[in-house]
């Protein structure tokens, strides 16, 4: 959430990481389906990191199963549309953006979903003055991305589908399985060129709120991204990309310290599954997700703070607000969670003295 | 040596079982040798009334608990070379290390090298599938010679056996002297051919035949025991469960995929032998019976049998069959060259192999037969994504990993839920094998056939109510026999509620599942007997109990088996845990059902006292420990002990004797006292022992004025509902505790009373409508207690009014400025 406040800072996948897709396309030899940019092999070598024969380093972008970035890999061969789904912060987006960068070339083909997203949006809408003036006419349209990336057979994105309303989403019905958009005013109809293909994110926790009708679900194949199953495999997420961030930022900040990272991990995993690791204590949830997302945002947050506040180094100190601020999103129930997680877990950690110090020092605005 | 041929296998592997098949077929062995324990041979003669899956039991005669279990599939290539060999009027021997032998080592039997070397190589090459490696990479170069694979095979298991040349123990040394005994044996038999198959592995080791003194030496002084053994059904779960075990052979973890590509390959040769017509529909039949019927398989094959008599006239059909496959061949040998077009090859939608689309179409029916919605055009997708994913990985054609991957993304929305049910009932599948009447039963199976005649009851596939008298001797014994066999995986009968019955009343629902067959036939390991076999079960769930309830529960079962040796094992196993808890609920959670134990146990002839003294042991731990279990925990753990504690406290009023329930009294009272108690178990505690008379209806009234003042929050309302929970009968029926609630709700102050509304009404929500409505019934029925009554006060209900009007003004007011 905090991440996407930076978002305005961040050039688009296919930019930052030129270097990179330009590299792999020299190196790859395997063909490559109509439009698209790279080898589907070479696809899933950019989003699970490697190096290339020449040395060339790729850092890993989603970092878990293999074998869900095949099926999403393979998915859009098959020119079917993919949905990536998950709780909030389990790197839909992030991995929707990278694919559409290494397939297309361009990551910016997107709608985003809200309860306000129009059917122009998905489609098409008009220059009202030019329309005016000289009628309907090929000039005075204005193509929303999925219609432009039906012309260039460009991979088009659609962030958080489900929160449009049902109508809308249902005009992504023709759009899939007729691969070709009519447009009436002009009495012709857009085909989608070879490459063309639609990745939907969609958040776990939204479902049944504008549930995707079943006619439209079928037009997808669904990939499910779960939570980091284990807290090593969350620190490394959580390091490397608060390391990266820290870096595009220009922070003059230390990569954060791993023990550092995995106090945040361990915080957050422990909130979020309702029980110690040892599976002793039994917690009270807080209402917030408390996803990778946001144990990302609190060390990075935590670096800045260090750079611009502290000697560079990120420590207790610099964590707390960030935790505290992740944790607390209701502040009555959620104050007492944190409260009572600080007292009873936090408190009785040898190596976490200065951190119960730092943390019970942050007002969170509870009673 | 040239007489013998040696044909590797892959054991379970249909791949393997077409080579075995195509190699006897040109081969003609005069005798066939089967890796297996030779114990086993007398038998081969029952091949014609099995039908797969089947499983070998051997046991020592002397302990038949010591038993080993050797499972076939119709796809097994060693099931495949015994049919082969009676079809044709051929004798079939098993070779291997006597089972007297593996049967008494210490680590149990273990007939099976661990080493899947075939599987090894399919790795090496990047298919996790190694029998879409064998039919891609394989066949594909070799299938028109069936003995050069063989050949090749052998090959690659000398280099392969090099490599791995410290996996090679003492046992696999004496196994393979064995082996080599046998092949002499056979030589020695017979001028003709001899066909070994044998898992690839041990090829090597019957290349060369040594001097015969060596291998005798090998083989000397190894224990002997007498063994005998028979035919059991068996089932795809069960050889998928035994994948992971490697005590009964090496497994497969996925039998019903290999079953369907034993089912498509036939198809395919059949095809391609030019009897399309028949065998494709016999195929599509056979698809459609699949689940429920073993039969077809055989079908399937005596069909095959059928056309290997017309091999010969058969050979122009043949080289037609090679040149297309030589197409074929180009995809693999340009390996990912040819795949990694990032298009699919088409592969699966290429005319002639249906297997994969085969597959979806099944996983469909059995997705729609549960309402989950999948099209036709689903299947489709899902088809093209096993492909795009094949390809991507640089296979030739969708393996498991592949069908199963796009399953969940086509199929399955991405739910894992949905998915494990292809799992279960597709990718393990639900196949029974069938053991014919002739064939020899387990000590088990006689011994449990003998007693359903002597109890006269009957294993109908009906279901059926039977009601028992307990008195009645023969009555009994049933019970006892149903329970038993639930304890060894058999639930011919299952208990229903038999409270309403009384202590000499049990009612049962009885239906016998031809699936029970696999189950008994496992249990024949633990014992000769069904008492036996679980007595043995159960004493070895009493001695791996951690917790209190589980040895609870094992003592009760043990109790109702009427099985001393597993009493005594599990009263053990009780003491053992509850002197390690620690924690109370977990003590206090095993009452109820010791107490229904202590109950019943003088109808099943275990001694009352001993388990009434075990009853006390818990009580008096649970009783010490319960106050401080009260004390700092959060409303879900509240919630637990509270539930606990009813138990519990039912448990003693049953059981206990005057002196322990007076202990729990005690210990009810200290709840009382214990601070900062949760609200919970303190309001209970509060009725309970106001139900018992140690406190009166002052006592009780001032106890919840006093926690409604002091703790004004969620401790507060949780006492209040702790007390009255679950007592709205009680509290409509009983005039006592009625009298009681009122005389506090009435005794409040005005400002009290509006202070314990909302709480009262929290309690009161987790009342049923009916409750609610019957309360409110009882209340009007007392004609309102006097004071309490809802006189109208003018002032309020004016001041009320002008509030209310005020408001309304408001909302108008800014909606006009709206507007
Ligand atoms: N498995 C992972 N591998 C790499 N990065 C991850 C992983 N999980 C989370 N992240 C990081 O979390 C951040 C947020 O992810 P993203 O915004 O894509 O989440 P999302 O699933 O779209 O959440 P939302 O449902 O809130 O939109 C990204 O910076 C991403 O790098
Ligand atoms: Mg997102």
């Amino acid at each position: 959430m905090t991440i996407d406040g930076i978002g305005v800072l961040r050039a688009p996948a296919e930019q930052q990481y030129a270097a990179e897709l330009a590299a792999l396309a020299a190196a790859d030899d395997r063909p490559r389906p109509p439009n698209w940019r790279l080898s589907p092999q070479a696809v899933v070598t950019y989003v699970l990191g490697g190096t290339l024969p020449d040395g060339t380093v790729l850092a890993p972008k989603y970092v878990g199963d293999r074998r869900l970035v095949e099926i999403a890999v393979a998915t859009l061969v098959t020119d079917r549309a993919l949905l990536l789904v998950g709780v909030p912060g389990t790197a839909k987006s992030w991995l929707s953006e990278h694919l559409a960068a290494a397939v297309s070339g361009d990551s910016t083909l997107m709608v985003q979903g809200t309860a306000g997203t129009s059917e122009e949006s998905v489609r098409y809408g008009w220059n009202y003055a030019r329309l005016i003036a000289e009628g309907p006419s090929e000039a005075a349209l204005v193509p929303s991305p999925v219609l432009r990336a039906m012309r260039t057979g460009a991979v088009a994105r659609v962030e958080e589908l489900t929160r449009m309303p049902a109508e809308v989403q249902d005009s992504f019905i023709t759009i899939l399985s007729e691969k070709a958009l009519p447009v009436p005013e002009l009495g012709q109809q857009v085909q989608a060129v070879p490459g063309f293909t639609v990745i939907a994110t969609a958040n776990d926790r939204d479902r049944g709120v504008n549930q995707m009708s079943s006619a439209l679900a079928r037009r997808f194949n669904t990939v499910v991204l779960p939570p980091p199953a284990t807290e090593d495999a969350e620190v490394a997420i959580v390091s490397a990309r608060a390391a990266q961030l820290g870096r595009a930022l220009e922070l003059p900040a230390e990569p954060p310290a791993l023990d550092e990272v995995r106090r945040v991990v361990r915080i957050f995993r422990e909130l979020r599954n309702g029980s110690t690791v040892d599976g002793r204590t039994q917690l009270k949830r807080p209402s917030g997700s408390l996803s990778t997302a946001e144990a990302i945002s609190v060390v990075t947050g935590g670096m800045a703070l260090a750079a611009h506040f502290g000697d560079g180094r990120i420590g207790a100190d610099e964590l707390a607000a960030g935790l505290a601020g992740a944790v607390v999103r209701d502040r009555v129930s959620d104050d007492a969670a944190w409260r009572e997680y600080l007292e009873t877990v936090v408190r009785e950690r040898a190596e976490w003295r200065d951190l119960y110090q730092a943390c019970r020092d942050v007002p969170t605005g509870g009673a | 040596m040239s007489r013998v041929t040696l044909l590797g296998i892959r054991h379970h592997g249909p791949g393997s079982a077409r080579m075995v098949v195509a190699a006897l077929d040109a081969l003609r062995p005069k005798v066939v040798l089967v890796e297996g324990p030779p114990e086993a041979d007398p038998l081969v003669a029952h091949l014609a009334g099995l039908t797969p899956p089947v499983a070998l039991l051997l046991h020592d005669e002397a302990a038949p608990e010591t038993a080993a279990f050797w499972p076939f599939a119709a796809f097994s290539p060693e099931w495949q070379a015994l049919r082969w060999a009676a079809a044709h009027g051929v004798p079939a021997r098993f070779a291997d290390l006597p089972a007297s032998v593996t049967l008494a080592e210490p680590d149990g039997p273990r007939p099976r090298a661990a080493i899947d070397p075939l599987g090894l190589l399919a790795e090496a090459a990047g298919f996790d599938d190694p029998e879409r490696w064998w039919e891609d990479v394989v066949e594909q170069h070799r299938e028109a010679d069936p003995l050069g694979l063989a050949g090749a095979v052998a090959e690659a298991m000398t280099a392969l056996r090099e490599e791995f040349a410290d996996e090679i123990d003492d046992r696999t040394l004496r196994r393979e002297a064995a082996m080599r005994q046998a092949v002499r044996q056979a030589c020695r038999d017979t001028d003709g051919p001899v066909a070994v198959v044998c898992g690839a592995w041990h090829v090597p080791a019957l290349a060369h035949l040594p001097p015969a003194s060596a291998d005798a030496a090998l083989v000397r002084g190894l224990p002997r025991r007498r063994v005998s053994g028979t035919w059991v059904p068996w089932s795809h779960g069960r050889l998928a469960r035994d994948s992971g075990a490697a005590g009964y052979g090496a497994g497969v973890a996925a039998p019903g995929w290999y079953a369907h590509l034993w089912d498509s390959a036939a198809a395919r040769a059949a095809a391609a032998r030019g009897n399309d017509t028949a065998t494709r529909d016999g195929d599509n039949g056979d698809t459609a019976a699949r689940d429920g019927d073993a039969a077809t398989h055989d079908g399937d094959t005596a069909a095959h049998d059928g056309n290997a008599a017309a091999r010969n006239d058969d050979a122009a059909a043949h080289s037609d069959d090679a040149a297309t496959h030589d197409g074929n061949t180009a995809a693999p040998g340009n390996g990912t060259a040819a795949h990694g077009n990032g298009a699919p090859r088409n592969g699966s939608l290429a005319a002639g192999d249906d297997t994969v689309p085969r597959w979806f179409a099944r996983a469909c029916q059995l997705l729609r037969a549960e309402d989950l919605p999948v099209s036709t055009a689903s299947a489709v997708d899902a088809v093209r994504l096993a492909d795009a994913l094949a390809a991507l990985r640089g296979r030739p054609s969708p393996g498991l990993a592949e069908v199963t991957d796009a399953a969940l993304a086509v199929l399955c929305g991405g739910d894992e839920l949905p998915l494990r049910l292809v799992h279960e009932r597709l990718v393990v599948g639900e196949q029974l094998g069938t053991v014919g009447p002739d064939v020899p039963q387990s000590p088990l199976a006689a011994d449990l056939v003998a007693t359903q005649r002597r109890l006269r009851l009957r294993a109908d596939t009906g279901t059926r109510q039977l009601r028992l008298d307990l008195r009645r001797d023969n009555d009994r014994a049933r019970g006892t026999l149903l329970r038993r066999l639930r304890v060894l995986d058999v639930p011919w009968g299952r208990p229903e509620d038999v409270a309403r019955l009384g202590t000499f009343a049990e009612a049962w629902q009885v239906r016998w599942d031809p699936g029970f067959a696999v189950a008994v036939a496992a249990a024949a390991r633990h014992g000769s007997t069904v008492a036996s076999a679980a007595e043995r079960v159960l004493g070895r769930r009493a001695a791996g109990a951690a917790r209190v309830a589980e040895a609870a529960d094992v003592l009760g079962e043990a109790v109702n088996c009427e099985l001393p040796g597993a009493v005594a094992a599990a009263r053990a196993a009780l003491d053992r845990c509850a002197a390690a808890a620690t924690d109370t609920v977990e003590l206090l959670g095993a009452l109820p059902a010791l107490a229904g134990t202590v109950r019943y146990g003088s109808v099943r002839d275990t001694d009352p006292e001993l388990l009434r003294t075990a009853l006390h042991g818990l009580l008096a731990r649970g009783a010490v420990g319960l106050p401080l279990a009260c004390r700092g925990i959060d409303d879900a753990a509240a919630e637990r002990l509270l539930a606990a504690l009813d138990g519990a406290h039912e448990a003693a009023g049953l059981a206990a004797d005057p002196a322990h329930q007076a202990v729990w009294r005690q210990a009810l009272a200290r709840v009382l006292d214990a601070p900062n108690a949760h609200g919970l178990p303190a309001g209970r505690a509060t009725r309970l022992l106001w139900e018992a008379l140690v406190l009166d209806a002052d006592a009780v009234a001032a106890r919840l004025r006093r926690a409604v003042t002091a703790g004004a929050g969620t401790g507060a309302s949780a006492f209040v509902a702790g007390f009255l929970r679950g007592s709205a009968a009680l509290l409509a029926e009983d005039p006592q505790l009625f009298g009681l609630v009122d005389g506090w709700l009435t005794g409040l102050s005005a400002r009290e009373f509006a202070d314990t509304l909302p709480l009262l009404r929290r309690a009161v929500a987790e009342f049923s409508t009916a409750e609610r409505r019957m309360l409110g019934e009882r209340v009007g029925a007392a004609g309102g207690p006097e004071g309490a009554g809802p006189a109208w006060d003018e002032g309020r209900a004016a001041r009320l009014a002008a509030e209310v009007r005020r408001l309304l003004a408001t909302a108008g007011s800014t909606g006009g400025g709206r507007g």
